[in-house]
């Protein structure tokens, strides 16, 4: 029984690992969705060194990028529930607090690490375009927020995307983290049905063949959008 | 037309403008002269409230703005009425030379697309472009994008365009070709203020000429007030210096 793989149970752990796609792209959809206006707009507030704002988020970079993810996993699933169910029993709110869906802890975690990479990654994408383009604009009579949507933006995203494209695959590698709050993801889902017959190394292959599939698809999306917006450098004449 | 009073200006501690005044009338060709670092540019971006002055009043037409605390509305009315022509030509590089020319007409100054790409076109035809509507500014040589540059101004139909040092960017060959286009607006009886090195555009296009030196204005006149006959010492070691060859004969 225990000498080669488990043909049968590799392909059907293949769709049981499959079918935790959605949950996994939700999470990440959602903190992209979050984190890339959110870090945007801080990357600006240090571009701009707007007074506190840009310490904070200077701080907050720092503190994120320079602690593992799974540690923030484990401070937000053991706080999160210990300071909501005080605030429940102060305003006789009757939830029970373990209740709650564990996605919401991933929204939350992985917006907060997201959030510091984007900063980063728009920061220095913004500083690649010269002030020049700006100074052109408001000098034709565009609105600062028209300059910065129709002018510095896409010439920033373009410089931006190749490092989003990776923040956004990471992004996707590191919801795996999620089993350990029991997220009902691609990995957790995996080692769950392996558990039941200690098939672990099929079920490793399907998550490995998930998440590169998953990835590779991403990154091609992206790579066709750069394309798309890059069409106005280096077209030949 | 334009009145400028009393404008300062500091970077810190290096005061760049120590109280200028200018007066521009309508079809004025006006080109400031002065060694780097008496406050030409700095002089131009003020009055476009790129740069924000540290104090002065600027009087356009009707209406009179203090250049330190303009309202965003003075600030937007005022850039309505100018035009600026960018030293490194700044063109929009994610758009087409066309698309350059139109944006401030279709966003800044809400003119329908279809009468905006009209204005677009002619404005690149004046300045030899027709060939290249669709050209993006990385496709296009240093000369082309100070061409569209102007361009970009033109359309704009301001009641001044503000040239700053329009040709100090480019390889010598193609600083004639920017030189002719702004001769041509300049005939059509555009008000222009330009920032230049190029003598030859001084004497030969400008109505008057300012020299400045150490941020204030030291003399101005006519071409040929300043090339001829100068006043100021100042004035006379400054046009030594860049134009040698008229000088060699006393030596």
């Amino acid at each position: 029984m225990s000498e080669g793989l488990n043909y049968t149970f590799l392909i059907d752990t293949f769709f049981i690992a499959l079918s935790g796609v959605p949950i996994t792209l939700l999470v990440t959809v959602v903190a992209l969705l979050i984190a890339l206006p959110l870090g945007f707009l801080l990357a600006l507030t240090r571009i701009n060194q707007v007074p506190v704002l840009n310490w904070f988020s200077r701080i907050y970079v720092s503190f994120v990028r320079g602690t593992p993810i799974i540690i923030q996993i484990f401070i937000v699933y053991a706080s999160v529930p210990l300071i909501l169910s005080l605030f429940f029993e102060r305003y006789n709110i009757n939830i029970n607090v373990y209740d709650i869906n564990p996605i919401w802890y991933a929204f939350i975690v992985f917006s907060f690490s997201t959030t510091a990479i984007l900063i980063e990654v728009f920061r220095s994408a913004l500083s690649t375009v010269n002030k020049g383009q700006l100074e052109a604009a408001q000098s034709v009579g565009l609105s600062n927020l028209q300059a910065y949507l129709r002018i510095v933006i896409p010439q920033a995203l373009v410089v931006a995307l190749p490092n989003i494209c990776t923040a956004t695959v990471n992004l996707i590698k590191a919801t795996s983290l999620g089993y350990a709050m029991s997220l009902q993801e691609i990995t957790l889902k995996a080692k769950v049905a392996a558990n039941v017959g200690y098939n672990y190394v099929e079920a490793y292959i399907d998550i490995f063949l998930v998440y590169i599939i998953l990835c590779s698809l991403v990154e091609y999306g992206f790579k066709l959008y750069e394309k798309r917006l890059r069409r106005y450098k280096y077209v030949s004449a | 037309m334009l009145k400028i009073n009393e404008i300062h200006k500091s970077f810190g501690k290096n005061e760049i403008l120590k109280g200028v005044d200018l007066t521009i009338d309508k079809g004025d060709v006006v080109v400031i002269l002065g060694p780097s670092g008496s406050g030409k540019t700095t002089l131009l971006r003020c009055i476009n409230f790129l740069e924000k002055a540290d104090s002065g009043m600027a009087t356009f037409g009707e209406l009179q703005v203090n250049l330190h605390d303009a309202s965003k509305k003075d600030i937007h009315t005022i850039r309505q009425k100018t035009a600026f022509v960018f030293q490194n030509y700044n063109l929009f590089n994610n758009k087409n030379a066309l698309e350059n020319v139109t944006e401030g007409l279709v966003i800044g100054r809400k003119i329908h697309k279809t009468k905006a790409t009209d204005i677009g076109k002619k404005a690149l035809d004046k300045v030899g472009l027709s060939d290249k509507y669709n050209s993006y500014p990385s496709q296009l040589s240093g000369g082309q994008q100070q061409r569209v540059g102007i361009a970009r101004a033109v359309a704009l139909n301001p009641d001044i365009i503000l040239f700053d040092e329009p040709t100090s960017a480019l390889d010598p060959e193609l600083v004639g070709e920017v030189l002719t286009v702004m001769k041509n607006i300049a005939n059509e009886g555009t008000t222009m203020l330009v920032v230049t090195h190029e003598m030859s555009f001084a004497k030969d296009v400008a109505n008057r000429v300012i020299f400045m030196d150490g941020g204030v204005v030291v003399e101005e006149g006519t071409p040929h007030d300043i090339f001829i006959s100068p006043k100021e010492e100042r004035t006379k070691k400054f046009l030594k210096r860049v134009l040698p060859e008229d000088y060699t004969f006393y030596i």
